[in-house]
């Protein structure tokens, strides 16, 4: 594995990955988004590669198992999983992230029926006491569906090689936020690096981190913090960069929302449970908008952002509710917001492109 | 005659426009087309067109803006449409406050600052209806000249709602009325109320701030203006050449540069 500032970073295939943990004697497990516990699978011999509604796949399957209003997230993935794109994979699990996620369980579940076993994770919406018991209760009965999948009960030593391997990777995603303005890369490259963590093993994902190199890379232009749910293309970062901006920060449900903090309590299930729950807000979560709003003000404070650009698939309805508040509170405190909403493709529109270039002229 | 400062050029969707202003900012010649389908050479063509008109001695400033702005080479420097309509509109009318601006294939709402420069944006580009498209394709289909749209569409007080928010539906839906033998003129007046309720909806997310300001080739649609001031309960005010705006306020950017 390589990574060299101003090139590409060098990560292992999808395909590779998944050889290499079968070697390791582990079965792969499609996983839709944001929040699960990896650590759980890790110990039940499961490995998680996520789908974010593959670009390059075409809706058309998707299309007839829900509303025109669904998101490409939800309708890409089900074109894929129809379209055989994971093949081979064990299971499908898919978190109560948002309706449009429970939906999609619904419909493989029962109606589509694919070859994986659909598994489903109900998280709360809260992080009060009983919301960790709640989605402590969740996760053992999740456990018990991973043991049937995989075949294997996970001991006390498989919990906690597993947690010690999810724990350093966790703490190398936090590393990277951390050293991001001392890094030598352009932003596609360090956000090609967080996304590894999509399907890289734990191991992989810390060696990534630790190759991205330091050094000079004056950064000019506007800053910006980028929120939503994830940005894809990654050609966006390289046209915000040509448009005079850079990316100081995000609070992507892809990136800065899944950096958690480390829980050490005994009991794997209550772990992993805190751990979930201890992620910065996201109204997935539930987390209430002022919560967010006064996140995302002080961290935008801190890293030098002058505007926040919200750049969300169509339809995304947990973000949708909270962007009219975002707007009015953070223009009140000085930030400007953009909403963009995007149809997942490899290409990026020409109107999309002009919303952001002008978005950066106001606050030149 | 006062020498060019500057060159604005807005290749617009429907119109591409120049602008030559002097070292005041005042507008010296300008031009007004339809967009080609090779705007890039039309420019040019454009051009030469003003260089014969007036005298540019040295090599001036011209900025791009509208949709082709990326495929002016001549141009020093391209900037959006929003950017440039503030600084043209905030020139001409002096005020700050929100700015709606109808274009052929867009429609924009800004907030203007009191420097001139834009606050806050909000752009409708995806969709026809709220466009001046949307009047020009229902013109079409009722056989009235699209300069006489307005005039026509306050010619009645009996009114046609149309209810479709789609260019494509509220044709069928138009097509219906008119086989239901709804006068032409209710039907016109409840197609401005539709396109009218699309942009002030747009401008109320933004925030309306007074005066209401209008640009764009719609602006001259008196019709257009009458209903704005009748949603959004404010005046409505309109710079002298509308559809010129991207393009002067580019050149007014060219010349402060």
């Amino acid at each position: 594995m390589s990574t060299v500032a101003g090139h590409a970073p060098s990560f292992p295939s999808r395909r590779e990955v998944i050889e290499h943990v079968r070697a390791l004697g582990r079965e792969v497990v499609a996983v839709m988004p944001i929040h699960y516990p990896r650590a759980m699978l890790r110990a039940h011999r499961l490995h998680p590669i996520e789908i974010w509604g593959p670009p390059r796949v075409p809706r058309v399957e998707g299309s007839r198992h829900f509303q025109a209003y669904t998101c490409d997230i939800v309708v890409k993935a089900t074109s894929f999983v129809r379209s055989g794109g994971i093949a081979g994979t064990k299971a499908i699990l898919v978190p109560h992230t948002c309706d449009a996620l429970q939906g999609m369980a619904s419909v493989l579940g029962d109606f589509l029926h694919p070859e994986q076993r659909v598994l489903t994770l109900y998280l709360p919406r809260g992080r009060r006491t009983s919301d960790r018991d709640f989605l402590r209760e969740e996760l053992q009965r999740l456990g018990a569906k991973l043991s049937e999948v995989s075949g294997h009960q996970p001991s006390r030593a498989d919990w906690m090689e597993a947690f010690e391997a999810e724990d350093a990777a966790d703490a190398a995603l936090a590393d990277l936020y951390r050293r991001r303005e001392r890094l030598a890369v352009s932003d596609r490259h360090f956000y090609q690096v967080i996304r590894a963590r999509e399907y890289l093993t734990a191991e992989q994902f810390c060696e990534a981190a630790t190759a991205v190199p330091e050094g000079n890379r004056p950064r000019t232009g506007v800053g910006l913090m980028i929120s939503g749910i994830v940005a894809e293309p990654l050609e966006l970062f390289d046209q915000i960069e040509a448009l005079g901006a850079h990316i100081v920060g995000d609070d992507l449900a892809c990136g800065f929302r899944r950096v958690y903090s480390t829980s050490m309590r005994n009991d794997p299930f209550e772990r992993s449970a805190s751990r979930l729950l201890k992620g910065p807000p996201d109204p997935t979560c539930g987390t209430p908008v002022r919560d967010r709003i006064e996140a995302l003000q002080t961290r935008m404070r801190a890293l030098g952002a002058r505007g926040l650009l919200v750049y969300d698939p169509k339809f995304c309805e947990p973000e949708l509710f909270d962007v009219p508040l975002l707007r009015k509170h953070l223009h009140e405190a000085g930030f400007p917001v953009l909403h963009v909403e995007f149809e997942m493709g490899e290409t990026l529109p020409h109107q999309t492109l002009s919303r952001i270039e002008a978005f950066v002229e106001t606050l030149s | 005659m006062s020498h060019v400062a500057a060159i604005g050029i807005d290749a617009g969707s429907t119109t591409c426009k120049l602008v030559a202003v002097d070292r005041d900012g005042a507008i010296i010649a300008w031009l007004l087309e339809p967009t080609e389908p090779r705007v890039e050479i039309q420019v040019r063509r454009m051009l030469d067109a003003l260089r014969a008109e007036i005298r540019i001695e040295t090599a001036v400033p011209a900025i791009a803006t509208g949709y082709g702005r990326k495929l002016i080479k001549q141009a020093t420097r391209n900037l959006t449409e929003i950017t440039c309509h503030a600084r043209g509109v905030f020139r001409d009318l002096g005020r700050a406050g929100t700015l709606i601006d109808i274009g052929g294939q867009d429609s924009k709402v800004i907030q203007i600052g009191e420097d001139g420069r834009p606050v806050d944006f909000m752009m409708n580009d995806k969709c026809a209806a709220g466009t001046g498209r949307f009047l020009e394709y229902t013109a079409a289909r009722l056989g009235v000249p699209i300069e006489a749209l307005g005039k026509r569409a306050l010619s009645v007080s009996s009114e046609e709602p149309i209810s479709s928010t789609c260019t494509v539906f509220a044709e069928s839906e138009i097509i219906s009325l008119i086989a239901r033998g709804a006068e032409p003129d209710a039907i016109l007046r409840g197609l401005h109320r539709s396109l009218v309720g699309r942009v002030v909806s747009m401008a109320r997310s933004v925030g309306i701030v007074p005066p209401v300001m209008l640009s764009g080739g719609v602006a001259r649609n008196e019709a257009v203006r009458t209903m704005i001031a009748e949603a959004t309960g404010e005046d409505v005010i309109v710079p002298r050449q509308p559809q010129l705006m991207g393009a002067y306020g580019a050149a007014l950017l060219g010349s402060a540069a």
